[in-house]
C-alpha cells in the first residue's frame, strides 16, 4: 500500500514537473525574500517596493501573456524589444504634436498588424524558420530607430503636453495586466485559435490533416502578441513619460526567460498554457528587485539570475526516451 | 537449460492504467516465443522494459544470471539486447551506411575523421549478407520507402553480438519479401542458440515460425503453449479464447456478398495526374467499400492523400457533390475523414490528450459564436471513448500512453465524431489486435449500412477479400486488375497481378 502511494506521488511530480517547478520556484523566490530582507532592513512587501516590484512586472508580463499564443506554436519572436522601442517613440513624438496619445497608439497598432501578418506568414509560405523574419524586422526598426533620433538630436524624448500620469497607477496595471490575462486565457483554451495554435505546435502534420490551416492560425497567433506588445510600449513609456533610443533593449529575452520560468515548453504544443507567463514574470521580476534588497551587488544580480534559469530548465527540460542512436 | 533473461513480479502502471500486474516470464536460448495478446495486455510493455527504454515501477529482471536493470535503449543494445519497433526509426537526411552505423562512428575514424568509404564498404557488406541488394549504403536514407527502411533498421539492430532480438509488430511495416528476409534471420539466430521475441498480431507468421508462445490479457500472463499445441488443429481457437478470455465467434469480416450500393456518386477523380501517377480515374458511391490492394509503393497510398487533398495535382480534379476539392479543409468541410498511415507522427496529437485529438476537426461545429464549452468537448469525446471502448482512465490521458490498437480507435473516433460521410482509411488494422480488429470491421460495415462511402488501402489482402465491395489492385502506380466481391474470390488470385 505504502509503496503504490508512494508511485502515486512519484507519478504525479513526473507528469506536473513543470508546474512544481515554475510555482515551486515563484513560492521560493517569495520565501527567500520575505525573510531575508529584513535582516538587512528592508521589506519587500513595503508600498513602495511593491510598487516598484508590479511597474517591474507588468511590461514583461504583458509581452510574456501576449507571447503565449507564439510560444505555443514553438515559435519565438525576437523583434519585440525593437518594436517596444519604435511604438514609444511614435506614441510620444505624436503625442507632442498632436496633443493625444491616441493616434501614436492607433499607428503603432497599425504597424505591429502588419509586421505580425509578415512574421507569422512568412516562416510558413516561405519554408524559412520562424525566427528569421523576426530577425529581419528587429534589424529593420532598430534601423529606424536610430536614424529618427539622429534626426531628433537627441537620445531622449519626452511626453510635454500630454497628462500621462493615470499610468503610473499601480492600479491601473494591475487591471490591465488581470483583464489582458482574461482574454487571453479565453481565447487561449475556449476558442478555436488557442486549440488549433496548440495543435499545430504539437504535430502541424496532424493539425493540418484534421483542417486546420496552419498559415491563417500562424498569422492569428502573432496578431495577438502584437496588439499586446502595443499596450505592453503604452506603459513601458507611460511610466516616465519618455522613450530613448534604448528603450525595450532585451526585452524579447525577458519574455523567453520569463516564459520558461513559467514551465512553457519552448517545443510549444498542447501544454502550453497561459500561467506560464504570469508565474514567470513574477518569479523573475521578484528576483530583480529582491536580489539587490539582500546585498547582492547589482552587478552579480545576473549571474544569479542566469544559475536560477539553469536550475529551472533542468527540472522542466523533458527526459527523451534515448530511443537513437541504437 | 538455463534462462538467458528471467523477468519476475514485474508491475507497470501509467497513471492509473495498469500495463503489467505482476508478471513472471523466463526466456530461453535458442527459441522463438511469440508473444500474443489484445492491445495493452502488456507485450509491448514487457519487452520496453527490457530493452531499456523505460523502467518497472517494482519487480526485478535477470540476464544472463546477473540482476538486469537497463538506464536506456543503448545500453541494453550494448548488452546484446536490440529492439526493432513497429514505427519508423531511422535519421532522416543522413546516408543508409550512417544510419546502419549511427554511434558506431569511432569504428570507421582515425584521429577523429571518419573514412565514409570504409563505412560505405562494410555497410554495403552488411546489405549483402542480409539479401538486400537493392539498398545501396552511399544513398541518403530519403529514397528509401517505409519498408526499405525498416530492414535498415533490422540491419542496425542486429549484428553477432546480439543476444537477444525482440521484434514488435514490425512484420505489419514489411512486404511479403520483406518478411521473408526477416524470418530467415529469426531462424537463423534461434539455430544460433540465440533468443528471439516475436510480438505480432497475425496468428498465421505467429504459428508458423514461434517455438513457444504466451498469451497475455490485461496485464497477466494467462497461458503459455509448446510445440504440439501450437501446431494443434484448434490452436488459433484456443488462442483467440485465452487472448479475449471469451469465445469470440465466429463473425470476423462481413459475411455478406451484397455489393449492392447507391447509384449517387460520393467522390470522384477525374483524369488526376500526381508524380508517376497518370490520367487516373476513380468513382466512389455511397454506401460503398472501395478496396486499394498492392506492394507498399505501389501508388495506393498516394490515391488516398490524392483524395484528401493533401497532394497538390499536376492535373485532374477531386470532385465531392460538384465541388472540387484541393485541401483537407476543403475536404473535411465536404464530409471527408482521412485515417493516415503513419498514425503516430500524421494521424495523432500524441502530447494531447484523447479529447483534445477526438475533437480537433470538429472544433467548427462545436463553436457558439467563438466559445467552445469543455463540457461541450467532454461530451462528444466521452461518447466516442464509450462507443470505440477505448482503454483509457480518462478522456484527460495522453494519447501518447496509450497502446497500439487504443490509438488507432482514437484517430477513426476523430471522424465518427464529426460524422464523415465519406472515410479514406490507409491501413486501418496496422498493428491492431484481433479483438480490436473485429469490433472496427463491424463498424466499418456499419458504416456502409448506414450509406458511408469507404476507400480502404491495405498491404494485408485477407482483409480487402473479407471486406471490399471492389479491389483495386495496383503495381508501378497503375491499376492492373479490379475484382468484384465474391466467396470464391482466393488472395492466391490477386498476387499475381501485385507482384
Amino acid at each position: 500500500m505504502e509503496e503504490i502511494k508512494k508511485n502515486k506521488v512519484s507519478e504525479y511530480l513526473k507528469t506536473h514537473i513543470n508546474d512544481v517547478a515554475s510555482y515551486g520556484g515563484l513560492i521560493f523566490c517569495i520565501l527567500v525574500f520575505t525573510i531575508i530582507p529584513p535582516f538587512f532592513g528592508e521589506n519587500i512587501w513595503s508600498q513602495a517596493k511593491l510598487a516598484n516590484i508590479i511597474s517591474n512586472v507588468i511590461v514583461t508580463a504583458l509581452l510574456s501573456v501576449g507571447a503565449v499564443f507564439v510560444y505555443s506554436l514553438g515559435n519565438m519572436d525576437i523583434s519585440i524589444g525593437a518594436q517596444i522601442r519604435v511604438y514609444a517613440m511614435l506614441i510620444v513624438l505624436l503625442g507632442n504634436v498632436t496633443g493625444s496619445l491616441l493616434p501614436g497608439i492607433l499607428i503603432s497598432a497599425a504597424i505591429a498588424i502588419v509586421i505580425a501578418i509578415i512574421n507569422g506568414g512568412a516562416g510558413q509560405v516561405l519554408k524559412v524558420h520562424p525566427i528569421i523574419p523576426s530577425l529581419v524586422f528587429m534589424m529593420i526598426l532598430q534601423g529606424v530607430s536610430s536614424i529618427a533620433y539622429a534626426k531628433l538630436g537627441s537620445r531622449n524624448i519626452t511626453l510635454r503636453s500630454v497628462d500621462f500620469s493615470a499610468f503610473k497607477s499601480t492600479g491601473l496595471m494591475v487591471l490591465v495586466l488581470v483583464l489582458e490575462t482574461i482574454v487571453v486565457s479565453y481565447l487561449f483554451y475556449f476558442t478555436k485559435f488557442g486549440k488549433n495554435a496548440r495543435a499545430i505546435g504539437a504535430n502541424a502534420l496532424a493539425a493540418e490533416q484534421c483542417g486546420i490551416n496552419l498559415l491563417k492560425f500562424k498569422v492569428i497567433s502573432y496578431v495577438i502578441m502584437g496588439v499586446m506588445v502595443v499596450v505592453a510600449a503604452i506603459f513601458q513609456m507611460g511610466y516616465t513619460g519618455s522613450a530613448s533610443d534604448s528603450t525595450g533593449t532585451g526585452f524579447e529575452m525577458n519574455v523567453m526567460i520569463a516564459l520558461i520560468l513559467g514551465g512553457m515548453p519552448l517545443s510549444g504544443g498542447m501544454r502550453s498554457k497561459v500561467s506560464c507567463a504570469v508565474v514567470g514574470s513574477f518569479t523573475y521580476s521578484i528576483l530583480a528587485v529582491g536580489l539587490p534588497l539582500i546585498g547582492v551587488p547589482t552587478n552579480m544580480t545576473f549571474l544569479i539570475k542566469s544559475i536560477i534559469f539553469i536550475v529551472v530548465v533542468l527540472f522542466t527540460c523533458r527526459k527523451k526516451n534515448g530511443v537513437l542512436p541504437r | 537449460m538455463e534462462a538467458i533473461i528471467e523477468v519476475k513480479h514485474i508491475h507497470k502502471a501509467f497513471g492509473p492504467t495498469v500495463a503489467l500486474k505482476d508478471v513472471d516470464i523466463k526466456f530461453y536460448p535458442g527459441e522463438i516465443r511469440g508473444l500474443v495478446g489484445e492491445n495493452g495486455s502488456g507485450k509491448s510493455t514487457v519487452t520496453s522494459i527490457i530493452a531499456g527504454m523505460q523502467e518497472a515501477n517494482s519487480g526485478e529482471m535477470f540476464y544472463q544470471g546477473k540482476p538486469w536493470k537497463p538506464k536506456s535503449m543503448i545500453e541494453a543494445q550494448n548488452a546484446g539486447i536490440s529492439m526493432i519497433l513497429q514505427e519508423a526509426n531511422t535519421i532522416s537526411h543522413v546516408t543508409v551506411a550512417q544510419n546502419i552505423f549511427a554511434g558506431r562512428e569511432a569504428e570507421f575514424s582515425k584521429f577523429g575523421i571518419i573514412s565514409m568509404s570504409k563505412m560505405n564498404a562494410a555497410a554495403d557488406e552488411l546489405l549483402r549478407k542480409y539479401g538486400l541488394e537493392h539498398i545501396k549504403a552511399n544513398h541518403s536514407i530519403d529514397m528509401y520507402n517505409f519498408e526499405d527502411r525498416k530492414l535498415i533498421e533490422i540491419v542496425r539492430c542486429v549484428n553477432d553480438d546480439t543476444k537477444v532480438l525482440v521484434v514488435d509488430e514490425t512484420t505489419t511495416a514489411l512486404s511479403l519479401e520483406g518478411r521473408e528476409i526477416l524470418y530467415k534471420l529469426i531462424h537463423k539466430m534461434a539455430d544460433e542458440g540465440k533468443t528471439v521475441i516475436f510480438i505480432s498480431h497475425d496468428m498465421e507468421e505467429i504459428l508458423e515460425h514461434c517455438t513457444v508462445l504466451t498469451v497475455l490479457r490485461d496485464g497477466d500472463i494467462v497461458g503459455e503453449l509448446n510445440g504440439d499445441e501450437i501446431h494443434a488443429l484448434a490452436a488459433v481457437k484456443n488462442i483467440r479464447y485465452l487472448m479475449v478470455g471469451r469465445e469470440i465467434g465466429e463473425k470476423y469480416y462481413r459475411e455478406d456478398y451484397d455489393t449492392s450500393h447507391s447509384d449517387e456518386v460520393a467522390l470522384e477523380l477525374k483524369n488526376v495526374s500526381f508524380g508517376q501517377i497518370k490520367h487516373f480515374n476513380l468513382k466512389v458511391h455511397k454506401g460503398e467499400i472501395i478496396g486499394f490492394g498492392g506492394l507498399s509503393g505501389c501508388g495506393m497510398h498516394d490515391i488516398g492523400r490524392i483524395c484528401y487533398g493533401i497532394e497538390k495535382l499536376e492535373g485532374g480534379r477531386v470532385i465531392r457533390n460538384g465541388m472540387e476539392i484541393k485541401t483537407p479543409l476543403q475536404a473535411i468541410e465536404s464530409g471527408i475523414g482521412y485515417i493516415s498511415k503513419n498514425r503516430d507522427s500524421e494521424a495523432l496529437i500524441l502530447d494531447g490528450s484523447i479529447q483534445d485529438n477526438i475533437v480537433l476537426p470538429s472544433l467548427t461545429a462545436l463553436e457558439n459564436k467563438t466559445y467552445i464549452s469543455p463540457k461541450s468537448e467532454k461530451a462528444m469525446a466521452d461518447k466516442e471513448i464509450e462507443a470505440f471502448r477505448i482503454k483509457c482512465g480518462s478522456g484527460k490521458q495522453w494519447v501518447g500512453t496509450l497502446s497500439g490498437g487504443n490509438k488507432q480507435k482514437v484517430s477513426f473516433a476523430k471522424w465518427t465524431a464529426k460524422g464523415a460521410e465519406v472515410i479514406i482509411m490507409d491501413c486501418p488494422t496496422r498493428g491492431v489486435d484481433i479483438g480490436v480488429k473485429q469490433a472496427m470491421y463491424s463498424l466499418i460495415e456499419n458504416m456502409k449500412k448506414q450509406g458511408k462511402a469507404i476507400i480502404m488501402i491495405s498491404e494485408e489482402l485477407s482483409e480487402l477479400v473479407g471486406m471490399a465491395d471492389k479491389i483495386i489492385i495496383m503495381k508501378d502506380f497503375k491499376v492492373t486488375k479490379e475484382f468484384e466481391r465474391s466467396p470464391e474470390l482466393k488472395q492466391t488470385d490477386i498476387i499475381e497481378y501485385m507482384i
